[in-house]
């Protein structure tokens, strides 16, 4: 990869973009993009901050939904960061990161490339296919998650004793109910990312193609060589969406494993929403910013590594 | 299209700007609902009935979804016609997902809803204290619904049902091996008869041992209630570190390591299939795994049938209460008083009562999964509910009703109780994989439970 | 590897704002694909073969759930592997109509969707907009909270909310269904990356033609980003369809719930513990309200393919 790879064209225009003298269009914008955010701005400020910055204050109180609350300092954040279910909370959801993401990424990108083909037969079945995980009510699917994957009777395991393979405790064992979760989340959210690829595929330039098409590139090499550096932005925001939706994960472990067996699949989502549940909403409140401040860091991380390649 | 155009989402130094600006944002706690005012003075938390004879009002009552909510909605016609000016708006509705947030907005809220016991202390706040109301038929309540419902003097639900533990067997497939479970007295009885058992149908595991933390915690709490104990006392205090829970911890650590015990979730795939072909012939369990024979198994339908539990000592109480619901009244709604009536008429009224275990449109052969706590309509000579076919035609009434009264006195269920799962339920399940001794359980349990939930109340 | 015929970065340009303007782009990759070339056929075969299995998973819970409603109650939890059409019965159907509220669901539903997503497609691309290409007081700041909302877990604001509903006296409302999270976090990040990624050049040629701000935003951007449009109009109509945990605990009334909350008042006996006897009857009831809820959505999807996900793959610009 050392000629041209289109993302290197991106740099001049990266850099000055703030450096830019103003020109007299540009003066002209005025009040323009104050209006633009205006009606974003009115519904954020109203249903996002404000709410955001009662929880705020909740995360320093005991209040527990009735009566007066009590401040009590950084009493919950220092009860969490000493907890070991808080810390088991995250290593969980940090192993299901490994689980999922970089599987349901290859298996994103491979579908939305294919997809892209206008040539591919059944393509619309596919795209429905694809779809109706997403849509379909995850409590209607748990039943046959759980069925399926008995340790004794379950069709999963009937498939592998055909080849050989001895029973395995999908949801009973602490080493297979992570995967059996993150398969789960798979089904249900690679749909999603299908769609974002998709729509970040349009931005790719056919005439690269052209240029690999003479070239007489392998398919998967055009892939790996030149849609992925170009889909690099898409793809990384889609793992940086999917890295928040795994740590805030909750309707998959409940609805099928309830956190267990032995807390193995209680997500940092599931740990914080059973703070809820009980009523302790500070603790909870605090919980979810501690959340926020090591999903930040993780984002910074990627990004981070996205600039290195660059 | 073109291919080089995104400027870059975000730089590292220009997130870190953003999150300090968010900071900053954050900061501004200046606003925000006010939720350091004192609450509201507690001097008028009893309710009252109402005075005139003939009220009129509208009245919501929530209901859980599936069969309860109908057997209730079939109830209201016959409620009407005792008070025929209120009108009775039935909803099922997810309750634990609605309930609290509803009673801390304080907004639409239900004038009664069904809830379990577990959950009556932590909400008593919301609710109105019944014990005036109550008064005339107190003592006429089991007792142990009577303690689960009080907090601090006040009685904060209208009991409904008990859920007395029962065992059920397979009364078949014992028969066929000469083994006679009628005559088990004791748990000791019951681990002899079980290793009988095992011993002429090979590879069979014939007492169920609950893999669902949950359940197994909920199954561990019926045995505390057959020995007069409970996670936690009148005052809230753990008293899990004593004998009583030394003894029931050892039995079934016994029941595992004998290797008597088919370990499997509650009807689940593994569970109903070793009921099915005969491995499974113990259940200990409340009365409403009656549901199983009769909808679950027809295999063996016909084959079960109950018994009291055995008793851990020689003449000790040969049941427990495991699970249970009573009906809270939420001081705002706004007909609590009308919907007092409508619950005084279900629990205490003999049509009210026969309307809800007797037989009606949803259940032929009346409700057979609990009994009323009511004593006057829990008389085991005059039964609501008919004999049960998938129990070979066994008064399960009289059996019922008879083990509802050994049940001893309880006290409230702590608020933290299913936060105590994580801990309790799953270290059981880590003593039936071998990994800890009965004694392990108690003292990482206690300790756990005592500092993350006791502590932090 | 190396590639020697590349089109340099001008002449990339030039070639892209052609094909922004003219909309020839996808067709040229079409004629492309449809070229011969070497090993072609056998990349198909694995890549349909690909595509099926993955389709197969994908559909085979589904299918399940969908073909389950029809069996006795009973036997979806006791045998629910097993399928025996002369067993197929309705009663699973005909007792959720009776016991939940499902024809007002998905009126109520209907409502959020129209409602909401024209707030949230409209809204959230104008915004976005600002946020790409303009520069403004007090934009970094905005931004970074937008950032901080994206991360943190929406649970977790359910209870102020609630209490500002209350004090809005919204409680059981449409405005407290739809407003809250009508221009979400996810749609600001997604189109601000989006409207990024369209040349400068392009807004200025449009400045220089007499275009007013709106005018550019309105004739150039929106036209240039129909693909991104597109899938933000897909995930956002999905994302309202799915959404269960605010209003479940805003409508707390029949009247005001929606879908999802009619479907959750039957999932809690399954989700829970089972604590209690008849769970089987819900379980037939809870698949054939999800039956349902799912079928309009299908059929909504196959209908609208051709305007919607086409969007997304063709990315052709109008006039």
């Amino acid at each position: 990869m050392s000629t041209l790879i289109a993302p290197r064209a991106k740099r001049p225009i990266i850099t000055p973009a703030r450096k830019r003298p103003m020109t007299a269009a540009r003066a002209k914008r005025g009040l323009a993009p104050y209006l633009f955010v205006a009606p974003f701005v009115a519904i954020f400020l109203a249903f996002s901050i404000y709410p955001l910055v009662f929880t705020a204050r909740l995360s320093f109180t005991n209040w527990r939904g009735s009566g007066a609350a009590e401040w009590v300092g950084w009493d919950n954040y220092t009860y969490l960061l000493g907890n070991s279910g808080f810390w088991g909370s995250l290593a969980n959801s940090g192993v299901l990161w490994l689980l999922i993401i970089p599987a349901q990424l290859v298996i994103a990108l491979l579908a939305a490339v294919l997809l892209d083909n206008a040539k591919l037969r059944l393509r619309s079945i596919y795209r429905i296919a694809f779809i109706v995980p997403f849509v379909t009510p995850l409590v209607a699917i748990a039943q046959i998650w759980v069925v399926a994957f008995d340790q004794n009777y379950g069709a999963v395991n009937s498939v592998l004793n055909l080849v050989g393979i001895p029973d395995i405790g999908w949801l009973t064992t602490s080493e297979w109910s992570k995967p059996t979760l993150a398969l789960l989340f798979i089904w249900k959210t690679t749909g999603f990312i299908v769609i974002i690829l998709l729509s970040g595929l349009q931005s790719i330039d056919s005439s690269v193609y052209e240029a690999a098409e003479l070239d007489g590139s392998s398919r998967l090499r055009t892939l790996w060589s030149i849609t992925v550096p170009l889909l690099r932005r898409t793809i990384m925001f889609a793992v940086v969406l999917q890295t928040l939706a795994v740590f805030q994960m909750f309707a998959e472990p409940f609805v099928v494993t309830q956190g267990g067996p032995y807390n193995s699949t209680t997500t940092a989502g599931y740990y914080l929403y059973n703070h809820i549940t009980r009523g302790d909403l500070g603790t909870g409140a605090a919980n979810s910013f501690l959340l926020v401040i090591i999903v930040m860091a993780l984002s910074l991380v990627f990004v981070r590594l996205l600039r290195a390649k660059d | 299209m073109h291919h080089h155009a995104p400027r870059r989402i975000a730089s590292p130094r220009r997130i870190a700007a953003l999150g300090l600006s968010a900071a900053v944002v954050l900061g501004l706690t200046a606003c925000g609902p006010d939720i350091t005012a004192p609450a509201e003075s507690s001097s008028s938390s009893k309710l009252q009935a109402p005075s005139e004879d003939s009220p009129s009002g509208e009245i919501t009552i929530w209901d859980r979804s599936g069969d309860l909510y109908e057997v209730f909605d079939a109830a209201i016609a016959d409620f009407n016609q005792v008070y025929p000016d209120i009108t009775v708006n039935h909803e099922a509705v997810d309750i634990d997902a609605k309930l609290q947030n509803t009673l801390i907005t304080g907004t639409d809220v239900p004038d009664g809803v069904f809830l379990d016991d577990a959950k009556i202390a932590g909400l008593s706040d919301y609710m109105w204290d019944l014990s005036d109301v109550l008064a005339p038929y107190v003592d006429d309540i089991a007792p142990q619904k009577v303690d689960v419902n009080s907090v601090d003097g006040g009685i904060y639900g209208v009991p409904f049902d008990s859920n007395p533990g029962l065992l059920y067997y397979n009364a078949t497939a014992l028969e066929a091996q000469g083994i006679d479970a009628t005559s088990i007295e004791t748990y000791d009885d019951l681990l002899a008869a079980a290793t009988e058992y095992q011993a002429k149908v090979p590879g069979s595991q014939p007492i169920h041992l609950e893999q669902s933390p949950f359940l197994g915690q909920l199954q561990l709490e019926m045995y505390a209630s057959q020995l007069g104990t409970s996670l936690a006392d009148e005052n809230g205090d753990l008293r899990l570190d004593s004998d009583e829970y030394r003894q029931i911890l050892g039995f079934l650590d016994t029941v595992q390591k004998d290797g008597l015990g088919t370990r499997a979730e509650y009807l689940g795939p593994t569970d109903i299939a070793s009921l099915e072909n005969g491995n499974e012939v113990f259940y200990p369990w409340a009365i409403w795994f009656s549901f199983a024979p009769q909808q679950l198994l027809p295999e063996t339908s016909g084959d079960w049938r109950a018994m009291p539990l055995p008793a851990f000592e020689p003449g000790g109480a040969r049941s427990g209460a495991m699970g249970g619901s009573s009906f809270a009244l939420p001081k705002d709604g706004e007909n609590s008083e009308l919907a007092w009536l409508f619950y005084k008429f279900l629990m205490f009224d003999e049509a009210g009562y026969t309307a809800v275990w007797g037989p009606n449109d949803v259940y032929p052969d009346g409700l057979n999964t609990s009994i009323p706590s009511y004593q006057p309509a829990a008389d085991s000579s005059k039964p609501l509910f008919a004999p049960v076919e998938a129990l070979g035609g066994q008064d399960l009434w009289a059996v019922a009703t008879e083990a509802g009264a050994e049940i001893p006195r309880s006290a409230p269920i702590p608020t933290w109780w299913a936060g105590a799962v994580d801990y309790l339920g799953n270290d059981i399940q880590r003593m039936l994989d071998g990994e800890l001794t009965p004694d392990d359980v108690i003292e990482k349990s206690t300790a756990d439970i005592q500092s993350n939930l006791v502590d932090r109340q | 590897m190396t590639i020697h015929r590349t089109p340099t970065p001008i002449t990339a340009t030039a070639r892209a704002l052609h094909e922004t303007a003219t909309g020839h782009g996808r067709a040229d990759a079409a004629e492309l694909v449809s070229k011969p070339r070497r090993g072609r056929h056998g990349g198909m075969i694995v890549a349909q073969v690909f595509l099926i299995l993955l389709t197969i998973g994908f559909l085979a819970p589904v299918v399940w759930a969908l073909l389950s409603a029809f069996k006795p109650a009973n036997d979806i939890i006791r045998a629910p592997l097993s399928f025996d059409p002369t067993t197929f019965t309705l009663d699973n159907y005909t007792a959720m109509f009776e016991d939940v509220p499902i024809g007002s669901g998905f009126v109520n539903t209907g409502i959020v969707l129209l409602v909401k997503g024209t707030i949230t497609l409209f809204c959230a691309p104008l915004a976005a907009y600002a946020f790409a290409k303009y520069d403004f007081r007090g934009k970094n700041l905005i931004f970074g909270a937008v950032l901080v909302t994206l991360m943190l877990p929406t649970i977790v604001l359910i209870i102020p909310l609630l209490l500002e509903m209350k004090q809005l006296g919204w409680v059981n409302t449409y405005q407290a269904l739809i407003l809250p999270g009508a221009v979400d976090a996810f749609a600001i990040f997604w189109m601000r990356q989006v409207i990024a990624a369209v040349p400068d050049e392009l807004l200025d040629a449009a400045r220089v033609d007499g275009c007013g701000e709106f005018g550019i935003f309105w004739r150039v951007v929106l036209p240039v980003i129909r693909p991104g449009i597109a899938g933000l109009a897909v995930l956002t109509l999905m994302n309202i369809y799915n959404d269960f945990v605010w209003p479940v605990v805003i409508a707390s009334s029949d009247a005001r719930a929606t879908l999802q909350v009619v479907l959750s008042t039957l999932a809690q006996n399954i989700t829970g513990n089972r604590i209690g006897a008849d769970y089987a009857t819900v379980t037939g009831e809870l698949l054939a309200a999800s039956s349902v809820a799912l079928i309009p959505l299908l059929v909504l999807f196959i209908a609208l393919q051709r305007h919607f996900i086409n969007g997304i793959l063709a990315g052709s610009v109008k006039g």
